[in-house]
């Protein structure tokens, strides 16, 4: 049981609220959004799909970007992140350098690609800083060497993951929705190795960081097993793993085009639901050592 | 020169008057802390052993929350005090993600300390004379003020009680000590090469400047 009481803080397990809790809930839809338009900007740009692109970095822009503002105590000193000096050593200063790069680059390759001009330089440069926006916020939560959960390596791998499958998951419903069957397949075949890869990593990286200390056993227990096990279970494994699985073993074993669009659609939205999920309890989960020796943190 | 404080944990009773000094020193918000007194217990009775540990920004060499610090808002000063420009300040809370001590505060909303009976006079006075800005993250800055006025005035912190971080002066059983750790004959680093403080969870690789004294 993780205690929040005021007298056991940092006497006790200490979970981190300013990045989830009141006005934190921001910094996950900030996250959630930049990382999954810029997987969707990265996967549809793979196969010039105007439409996923397009909505990919308006996801990245508008809706991450607002989010991360919002955020900020004092959104209007943001500009400060990118004239310091901080990008040497903050990935929040690095992160902020890449999403702007991958936005005027995604900007001027959408403007292209509406005109039938296509730079192939241009996009794998674009494409290169939409890798960027993916992964750094993995990098920037294992940064926090005083919360084992965050403090792995596996992290940006996971986000990175999550990331490129939720984008190829959203260029999939709008191929199927425009008609563009032959990108759907591609899609599929996107989504089928990223999808194994989230379903190996998800229980790797939970084992892994159980094994690290006590703290991150009592993050894992607190995710996995305690106040939030209900939405670990059922959002995270059912919807974010076992229900798009069950949908990509339909279609590789029927088809593509013999899958109810319906069936589809509902497994993107329970694996989008699954990747949020995911995240909150990885936010949510995050604990810091108590600082001194204690009972209560036995 | 590097400023740092030895705690001697045998000499401290748990009295609070440094975390109440502290407030009162910087006048700090409600809720907001330069230090705090973590008090724990293991074992059981009759063998049960209460904890004081009192603890405050460590002011460490190696500062987690300046190199997370986007904007450069938290500094590290060439004496070693780790300090928070709130006029750089953008409110992103990386620091306190960062700091694995958990140290810090985000001042998010005014409070009074007596909800709904307006300001104090000792609230009132504190916002002219030490204002901090909603939306910014507030820490231990070891006193700077006194430091840096001290030193002025050709004082010598940790001797003279006008150029000493409030918490030490007021602690009523001495438990604080405070002064250049790379001067090998100021009190602190005798104290430390006599009694052999640790620092706390030295495994983060911060090396902090403030240590413990434990028996």
């Amino acid at each position: 049981m993780i205690q929040t009481r005021p007298y056991e803080f940092m006497v006790s397990y200490t979970p981190q609220v300013q990045w989830i809790e009141k006005g934190g809930i921001k910094l996950l839809l900030a996250f959630f959004f930049i990382e999954l338009g810029a997987g969707m900007f990265l996967v549809a740009s793979l196969f010039n799909n105007l439409t996923a692109m397009a909505i990919g970095w308006f996801l990245c822009a508008v809706l991450g970007g607002g989010f991360h503002l919002l955020f900020l105590g004092k959104p209007l000193r943001f500009w400060r992140m990118l004239l310091s000096s901080g990008w040497k050593t903050s990935w929040i200063s690095r992160g902020l350098i890449f999403v702007i790069f991958f936005l005027v680059l995604g900007l001027a390759n959408i403007v292209l690609t509406q005109l039938a001009i296509r730079f192939t330089f241009l996009v794998f440069v674009a494409d290169i800083f939409a890798f960027l926006t993916i992964i750094y916020g993995g990098f920037a939560m294992n940064f926090a060497n005083g919360i084992p959960l965050w403090n792995t390596a596996l992290l940006p791998i996971l986000y990175v993951i999550s990331g490129l499958l939720g984008g190829a998951e959203v260029t999939l419903g709008i191929a199927l929705g425009s008609g563009e069957l032959g990108v759907g397949m591609a899609m599929e075949e996107w989504i089928r190795p990223l999808l194994i890869c989230f379903i190996l990593l998800i229980p790797v990286y939970l084992m892994s960081v159980r094994y690290t200390s006590s703290t991150g056993k009592a993050s894992v227990k607190y995710m996995a097993l305690g106040k939030w096990a209900p939405l670990f279970w059922i959002a995270v494994v059912i919807m974010g793993m076992v229900l798009p699985s069950a949908v990509v073993i339909n279609s590789y074993l029927s088809g593509l085009e013999k899958g109810t669009a319906a069936f589809i659609y509902v497994a993107i939205i329970s694996g989008l639901i699954g990747d949020l999920a995911t995240r909150f309890l990885i936010l949510k989960g995050g604990i810091y050592s108590p600082l001194i020796p204690s009972s209560n943190a036995v | 020169m590097r400023w740092g404080m030895l705690i001697n944990l045998d000499k401290c009773v748990g009295c609070y008057s440094c975390v109440v000094k502290c407030k009162q020193e910087h006048f700090f918000p409600p809720d907001v802390f330069g230090g705090r007194l973590l008090i724990a217990e293991t074992g059981v009775y009759p063998r049960a052993i209460k904890h004081v540990y009192p603890v405050l920004c460590n002011h460490c060499k190696e500062a987690r929350c300046v190199d997370a610090c986007p904007t450069r808002a938290t500094q590290r000063r060439e004496d070693g005090i780790v300090w928070v420009d709130q006029d750089k300040c953008t409110g992103c809370r990386y620091c306190l993600m960062a700091c694995p001590y958990q140290v810090r505060t985000y001042y998010s909303e005014e409070k009074e300390y007596y909800p709904g009976q307006g300001l104090t006079e000792f609230e009132k006075q504190g916002k002219e004379l030490s204002p901090f800005q909603i939306g910014t993250v507030i820490k231990c800055n070891f006193c700077m003020e006194r430091i840096d006025k001290g030193i002025k005035q050709g004082l010598k912190p940790g001797v003279d009680r006008e150029a000493t971080p409030a918490c030490v002066i007021t602690c009523p059983s001495k438990a604080r000590y405070f002064g250049d750790l790379e001067d090998p004959d100021s009190e602190v680093s005798v104290l430390i090469r006599k009694w052999r403080p640790v620092q706390l969870h030295p495994e983060f690789g911060s090396d902090p400047s403030v240590c413990y004294v434990i028996s």
